[in-house]
């Protein structure tokens, strides 16, 4: 927000170093981001946060700097004499005090609508406003000068003349300031004359009743519009002005007669005219817009950690417009009733989430009090008024002295983290991809989302009654591109995938950790992995990245954990049938993960594809047992199998298990081998056998006899029948 | 006896390897088969005066051979561990075989590093979903429905209502909801804003820290904001509190480090100012705590959280966020830490 430096001399003495204000400026929260020289001015380019809308005006900001160089602030004066008598010339009314709690008007006649003097010119110009004529000048000036935003009517133009401020009807309609015809309803809050609706309350005015060329007398509105409202209508038409962001933020209720009289004592100075006697003010007496509360010395210095002397304390407040009271029952003195001023109302005021119970003893603060009074305000919000003019500076840092941590970390946390490290100890690179995508990518790959059965510790929104699954859509997505939540992490990896192969990349390995998400679901947590190529350089003794690979690392990542992960063949979208399977955590049903070559022919060599729930990979309960290994040398033993390829290695597995042979301490796969000296369609499965006992030395004798019969058995269940039977 | 020797020696100077060696060994001194042991036997043939200088001449040839055999076999052995040690020897400067190592993307890196500087300060890590409820992304935090503060978080909607978290405070509801002070937790997560432009990645990373306790003051956040800042910058970075706004906390600084880049002397990343704007902080606004019904009277608080992604940016020298994002392995796979 731009703010003059000149203009703002008007108001309070500042000193000739720029450097030293701007660093002030800073320090006390209005972060200056930029200084341009403008003629003789310099023009300041000021973050004013939204909760100080009190400060978005050269006479609010000069308050502040008033207490920062502990001088005084220079108002204009403004003869407000004679505004209790009613106005003469216009009838005004309020339909609702709750949409607009306060309306104020004062009308000057004879005024000559013409080009704007210099000084007035010259003001606008120096925050970047342009000039249009001497009356909406001074309302724009007054705008800029209080914060208060004005309109100014052809009185003339009023039907009645009169105002009436209500909801608009159904199928009313208004042309606005700027030319365009606005549909209106209900909600939006509107001034109207006897007749029609004449502007948008508290965002712009009418075509019709503008002040033009012929204008004489002028009907100054004042208001305070209730915030909501005028955010409300705003968002409904799309509009946002000077006047609906002040609003919005929360305007000075106790200023709008002051800043109407103003207004009018500069038309009648550029414009000519007289001042009409009397001021229309209607509003809603009940309500206070001073908070009041109680600020204790001992407690703001304990609360800051520095120590801050009593009348620096009343210096800043009172500079600021806060009204101190000392309180003469305090033992030390050192504690104040504070009311705060009406500018700081939207601020301070005691609006609390809901109204949970707060488990203590006394009053809440926060709550109005009973009877209609004005709200309480919390003391961290005048702590904040007195530490950022102490400066954030002058606060000693301090570390706290903390006990034993109150929990441990989160265990999703602590098996990410294991995670990452395992997979890029296995050659992986993690990736991080957007968790939206569309709908092609969403269909492209199974959606591991709505397929797990795992429970999931991230979130209670899953109702576990099986439904749902179904795609999350956002509602206002950057585009179709992004509007539907991941089920997989599978459609981002192979993306990237494909982006390294485009880009050259003679082997890809990527993996990443996050979350997926399904309607009426948990939120499930997925490791995803895509993989393909071969290292390039055959030094490196070339790994080739292929199905069992990234099978491998995969069973490799759950053992980590102390899970035996099951395979089952499946038909998996976008995965070549006949490699592809479901991953189950081997003691059960649950599928928990996939695996598989992607289908794919946009791909220059094969990517090979894995997802993993990873709440599969937390196991519960005691830690894995050992088994201590023999004293004993074991005795190993291989048998080659010739089957048809048809035959599942899972089922030879099955089959080893079930013979439970004594003794027998290990098996697995040593190799497989097709090509010459093996019939076509079958295969040679070379399996070793491990055999030992606890305690003793077994003899080979005793071996021979349970491994042939063990041997003999695979024969006769899955060998080929090279005999023939002829 | 003569004739003997010379033949010896003519033999062992043949020799060239072990096995020629052991063949020269067993023929003259071989207990079987021998030549010193066949002579040794046919003393008998010699006339009884001659006996002994048959036998001392034996003798002195015997000695003669072994002491031969013996340099023979201390030379063979040492040709032998010469060829072992030439087999063995290789260029040292030959690069390692590369095991392939991967790697852990850089916000996620950085993350862990800010994590583990708060799990050395006795902070735990909590996190929490990625979808939450209107209340606990804002209602919670201290927005008001309909506030303008909510305008700026730029927020994703889901079709139901729910969004998507725009930040990571969401979890420090969740945790004062559910647990008792004291509390200390680190929140990293990823969170989503509206935004879509060179500086700004419609996703993006967040840690937050929540302490809440008896007796907190403002001075501990600054001091921790400083230890903090000190461990993941270096030791001589400037640390500046600005007054600001956060509708959840009261009051509230922006946090500014010296820039990196220009140590402070200002340069085209800082805009000149010397400063970065690096994290949100402030003392936890008494609504939130009494919201979730914690009394403010009681306990008191600090917050911060920052964004991840532009540290990791920094510290990697990774130009723009896009590149931070599109994954390829070229620039994850040079991230170490």
């Amino acid at each position: 927000m731009l703010f003059s430096r000149q203009w703002l001399g008007r108001y309070v003495e500042l000193p000739d170093d720029v450097d030293d204000l701007c660093q002030r400026l800073t320090a006390a929260g209005f972060n200056v981001e930029h200084v341009r020289r403008v003629g003789d001015d310099l023009q300041l380019d000021l973050e004013i946060t939204t909760n100080r809308s009190d400060a978005m005006n050269h006479l609010g900001l000069a308050r502040e700097l008033a207490v920062v160089y502990d001088s005084g602030l220079l108002p204009p004066e403004v003869d407000t004499t004679g505004c209790d008598r009613p106005l003469d010339g216009c009838e005004i009314s309020v339909d609702d005090l709750g949409d607009c709690p306060r309306y104020a008007a004062r009308v000057v006649r004879g005024v000559t609508v013409g080009p704007s003097p210099d000084w007035l010119v010259e003001r606008l110009e120096s925050i970047g406003q342009r000039s249009i004529n001497n009356i909406v000048d001074v309302t724009n000036f007054v705008l800029w000068e209080t914060g208060q935003p004005l309109h100014a009517f052809d009185l003339a133009t009023l039907a009645g003349p009169a105002i009436r401020v209500r909801r608009a009807r159904d199928g009313e309609s208004l042309t606005t300031l700027d030319g365009e015809e606005r549909e209106l309803d209900a909600e939006i809050l509107v001034i109207a004359d006897a007749e029609r609706a004449v502007a948008l309350a508290g965002i712009m005015g009418g075509l019709d009743t503008e002040v033009g060329r012929g204008t004489s007398d002028v009907l100054i509105e004042s208001a305070h519009f209730e915030l909501q409202r005028v955010r409300r209508g705003a968002n409904r038409l799309g509009m946002s002005t000077d006047a609906s962001f002040r609003f919005e933020r929360g305007t000075d209720p106790e200023l709008c007669l002051w800043a109407a009289t103003r207004a009018a004592e500069l038309m009648a100075e550029v414009a000519g005219g007289e001042i009409a006697p009397g001021a229309a003010d209607v509003r809603d007496a009940a309500v206070d817009w001073r908070p009041h509360g109680r600020l204790d010395r001992a407690s703001l210095c304990r609360f800051a950690g520095v120590e801050i002397p009593a009348d620096e304390i009343e210096r800043i407040l009172d500079g600021l417009g806060y009204e101190l009271t000392r309180d003469a029952a305090s033992e030390t003195d050192d504690a104040w009733s504070v009311r705060v001023p009406s500018w700081r109302y939207y601020d301070c005021e005691a609006w609390r989430p809901t109204e949970k119970p707060v488990e203590k003893t006394g009053d809440p603060p926060g709550d109005a009090t009973p009877g209609g009074g004005a709200p309480r305000v919390w003391e961290a919000d005048l702590y904040e008024e007195v530490m950022r003019h102490v400066g954030f500076d002058a606060i000693p840092a301090d570390l706290p002295a903390l006990g034993a941590p109150d929990a441990g970390s989160s265990a999703s946390h602590l098996l990410r983290e294991r995670i990452r490290d395992h997979l890029s100890a296995c050659g992986l690179a993690e990736a991080i991809d957007f968790a939206f995508h569309d709908a092609d990518a969403d269909a492209s790959l199974p959606p591991l989302a709505a397929l797990v059965e795992a429970p999931s510790s991230l979130d209670e929104a899953g109702d576990g009654d099986g439904s749902g699954g179904e795609v999350v859509r956002l509602a206002n997505p950057l585009s179709e591109k992004y509007a539907l939540m991941r089920r997989s992490l599978l459609p981002g990896l192979v993306a990237s995938a494909l982006f390294n192969q485009r880009r050259g990349a003679e082997v890809v390995r990527l993996f990443e950790v996050g979350h997926l998400f399904a309607a009426g679901r948990p939120e499930v947590e997925a490791v995803g992995l895509v993989c393909g190529g071969v290292s390039p350089l055959p030094w490196n003794a070339a790994r080739r990245w292929d199905f069992f690979a990234v099978k491998g690392v995969v069973e490799d990542l759950a053992r980590r954990f102390g899970v035996e992960l099951a395979f089952r063949p499946a038909d998996l979208t976008g995965l070549l049938p006949g490699t592809a399977a479901e991953i189950l955590v081997a003691d059960g049903e649950r599928v928990v993960g996939l695996l598989g070559r992607l289908d794919s022919d946009e791909t220059t060599f094969p990517l090979f594809v894995a997802e993993l729930a990873t709440a599969a990979l937390e196991r519960d309960g005691e830690a894995v047992q050992v088994e201590a290994p023999s004293k004993y040398p074991g005795i190993e033993a291989d048998a080659t199998l010739t089957h048809p390829e048809e035959v599942a290695w899972r089922a030879i597995a099955d089959a080893i298990e079930a013979a439970e042979v004594e003794d027998l301490e290990a098996y697995g796969l040593k190799d497989r081998y097709t090509g010459s000296g093996v019939p076509q369609g079958a295969v040679n499965t070379t399996i070793f056998f491990r055999y030992n006992a606890q305690d003793r030395s077994l003899t080979q004798e005793e071996i021979n006899q349970r491994h042939l019969a063990l041997v003999d058995e695979l024969e006769a269940r899955f060998g080929l029948d090279t005999e023939g039977d002829a | 006896m003569a004739e003997h020797l010379e033949r010896f020696e003519r033999q062992a100077s043949e020799i060239d390897d072990r096995a020629a060696w052991e063949e020269l060994r067993l023929a003259w001194v071989g207990k079987k088969q021998g030549l010193l042991k066949d002579l040794l036997g046919r003393i008998t043939e010699v006339p009884p005066e001659e006996r002994r200088d048959f036998g001392q001449a034996v003798n002195r040839l015997k000695e003669t051979v072994e002491s031969r055999l013996d340099e023979l076999d201390r030379e063979l052995a040492a040709a032998e561990e010469a060829a072992r040690r030439a087999e063995a020897a290789v260029d040292v400067t030959l690069p390692g075989r590369d095991p392939g190592l991967g790697s852990i993307h850089p916000t996620n890196l950085v993350v862990r590093e800010i994590v583990e500087i708060f799990t050395g300060l006795g902070y735990s890590v909590a996190d929490g979903p990625e979808i939450e409820s209107d209340y606990l992304n804002f209602t919670a935090l201290n927005f008001p429905p309909g506030h303008p503060a909510r305008d700026e978080q730029d927020t994703f909607f889901v079709e139901d209502g729910r969004v998507l978290r725009t930040h990571t405070s969401p979890v420090q509801i969740r945790t004062l909801r559910d647990r008792r002070p004291p509390i200390r937790v680190i929140c990293p997560g990823r969170t989503y804003r509206v935004d879509n432009d060179l500086r700004h990645s419609p996703m993006f990373h967040q840690v937050e820290c929540l302490a809440v306790a008896e007796g907190l003051t403002f001075g501990h956040l600054k001091g921790t904001l400083e230890a903090f800042i000190h461990r993941l910058f270096t030791e001589d970075t400037g640390v500046r509190l600005r007054p600001s706004y956060f509708p959840f906390t009261e009051p509230s600084a922006e946090v500014d480090i010296t820039c990196p880049f220009c140590r402070g002397d200002g340069c085209p990343t800082c805009s000149g100012t010397g400063w970065m704007e690096i994290l949100g902080s402030g003392m936890v606004d008494p609504r939130v705590l009494a919201e979730q019904g914690i009394d403010p009277d009681v306990y008191s608080g600090y917050a911060f959280g920052m964004g991840t992604d532009r540290v990791a940016m920094i510290k990697y020298g990774i130009p723009n966020i896009r590149q931070l994002f599109d994954n390829d392995e070229r620039l994850l796979r040079q991230v170490r830490g």
